[in-house]
């Protein structure tokens, strides 16, 4: 027994790094999110978005700084970083979640994906219809998806509620590679 | 016995190692994705003017700043219906930055007839990560030219076309400590003529505080003081003293302000403000300054 057990463990020890193989990771994920308002537009993208796919478990995670979306306009930056979405406290916005019906065989399939978005700190579960297209063994993900700028608790002064869109509309693209620690 | 150690060992090893495998979740794998990088402060002040002098802050490359700064005040037992105020001063103003560090800017002042110019310089940002800076730091080289002569014969002496002018250098350095505060402190010094008759110096060294305080996401509670080493000995003048509130209404700054300063040319203001700070006319000066931000360049997005 004493020389199976280890033996055991070093299996299993083994095969969980088998599982990388089954994740993918996305360092230059694109996200970019448009705003439609009377007095201007708004529009912002992240190339630098960080997302991991993880086949066997069907889970996703993606990850992005807030300080890294671009603008067209400086002051646009400025504000939204300071004034709405207050990176120096919440530098991060996340989404972990499940793809529903995941079919790895598939090399184009739409499915939807259950998860929790997390954005200024404030957390909601949402369904997002996302394309998943395999090319040469990895992944492309991509969909858009309208969020609500009151549910993450982001105060536009009345005097601006004709500046910026009461519901923002969100794109994005990640394009995966086998995972390697 | 040593196969004893090593089976322990190994045994531990593989106990941890499949732990620490299983404990990870995908989000706590992807923050250990993210590249180390510079991340500069943005927006000390929201403003590039505290209230009557500079912050440490400039527009990025091509903005244009477009600034109506306005001070009001009352002459005492004074028979008038005027509006508003008795007396307002206006300066007209109008900046250009270059490039992300380097701003010029001139205006005109209407009630004391002050040209002036300034060029602004930013040589360090406060930042985090990769490389960090605990402060920011800004110079200013300002330049200011008097219309009105012998408005004060005993100040200024004889008529030339040299001692109108004066000249400001000012070290501007600030920190912002926490999103809502933020500290600057200004060792200025200030060259200007002066009249041959008297003892007045003609090189001023001075030291201004200033700092914010954010009440909101878009307002923030300002105030600034200016002590002044050597001051005018020929008239009584006072250190200037502001405090006030800064608005931000998207691409227009809004700033209110109580003060007894009354001109805006930096090298007047501190060594020549003759009144105290309090509520009484026509000591009581209130400030309201517009300014107006607009991009000539805009980023391109992929």
């Amino acid at each position: 027994m004493n020389k199976i057990l280890p033996l055991f463990l070093l299996l299993t020890f083994l095969t969980n790094k088998e599982t990388n193989k089954n994740q993918f990771i996305a360092r230059q994920g694109q996200v970019s999110f448009f705003s439609y308002a009377s007095v201007e537009n708004i529009e912002a993208q992240n190339n630098q978005v960080l997302s991991i796919l993880d086949i066997k478990n069907k889970k996703i995670a993606v990850s992005m700084l807030m300080r890294a979306f671009v603008f067209k306009k400086d002051l646009m930056y400025e504000h939204f970083n300071e004034s709405y979405i207050e990176s120096d406290i919440y530098p991060k916005a996340t989404f972990e979640g499940d793809i529903l019906d995941f079919d790895t065989s598939l090399s184009n399939q739409t499915k939807i994906i259950r998860g929790t978005l997390t954005i200024h700190g404030k957390s909601k579960n949402i369904d997002i219809k996302t394309k998943i297209e395999k090319k040469a063994k990895t992944f492309i993900l991509s969909g858009e998806y309208n969020v609500l700028v009151k549910d993450f608790d982001i105060k536009i002064p009345p005097i601006l509620t004709s500046n910026i869109a009461k519901i923002i509309n969100i794109k994005f693209r990640f394009q995966y590679q086998p995972y390697e620690e | 016995m040593k196969n004893k150690l090593t089976y322990k060992l190994l045994l531990a090893f593989c106990l941890v190692a499949n732990s620490s495998v299983k404990a990870q979740n995908l989000l706590d794998k992807l923050d250990k994705e993210y590249a180390k990088i510079t991340l500069y402060e943005i927006a000390t002040f929201k403003t590039t003017k505290i209230g009557l002098s500079h912050s440490i802050e400039t527009r990025k490359k091509g903005a244009i700043q477009i600034s109506l700064y306005n001070r009001y005040w009352d002459i005492p037992n004074f028979q008038s219906n005027r509006f508003l105020a008795d007396e307002v001063n206006t300066r007209y103003g109008l900046e250009y930055s270059f490039s992300d560090n380097f701003t010029f800017g001139f205006g005109y002042s209407n009630f004391d007839k002050i040209s002036d110019g300034y060029a602004k310089y930013r040589i360090l940002k406060q930042s985090k990560g990769l490389k960090s800076n605990y402060l920011s730091i800004t110079l200013l080289q300002g330049v200011s030219q008097r219309k009105t002569r012998n408005a004060n014969a005993n100040l200024y002496g004889v008529n030339t076309s040299s001692n109108s002018y004066a000249f400001t250098s000012q070290i501007l350095i600030a920190r912002k400590f926490s999103p809502e505060l933020s500290l600057q402190i200004m060792p200025s010094f200030i060259h200007r003529a002066s009249s041959p008759t008297n003892n007045d110096p003609n090189n001023h060294f001075a030291i201004g505080f200033g700092g914010r305080q954010k009440i909101s996401n878009h307002t923030s509670i300002v105030s600034e003081y200016y002590y002044v080493a050597n001051p005018i000995k020929s008239i009584s003048t006072f250190n200037a003293f502001m405090l006030g509130i800064n608005w931000e209404v998207s691409d227009l700054m809004l700033q209110f302000h109580l003060t007894n300063a009354r001109n805006f040319a930096e090298d007047t203001f501190i060594t020549q403000t003759t009144n105290n700070f309090n509520f009484k006319d026509p000591n009581l000066h209130f400030g309201f300054n517009a300014t107006f931000i607009i991009h000539t360049k805009k980023k391109k997005l992929k």
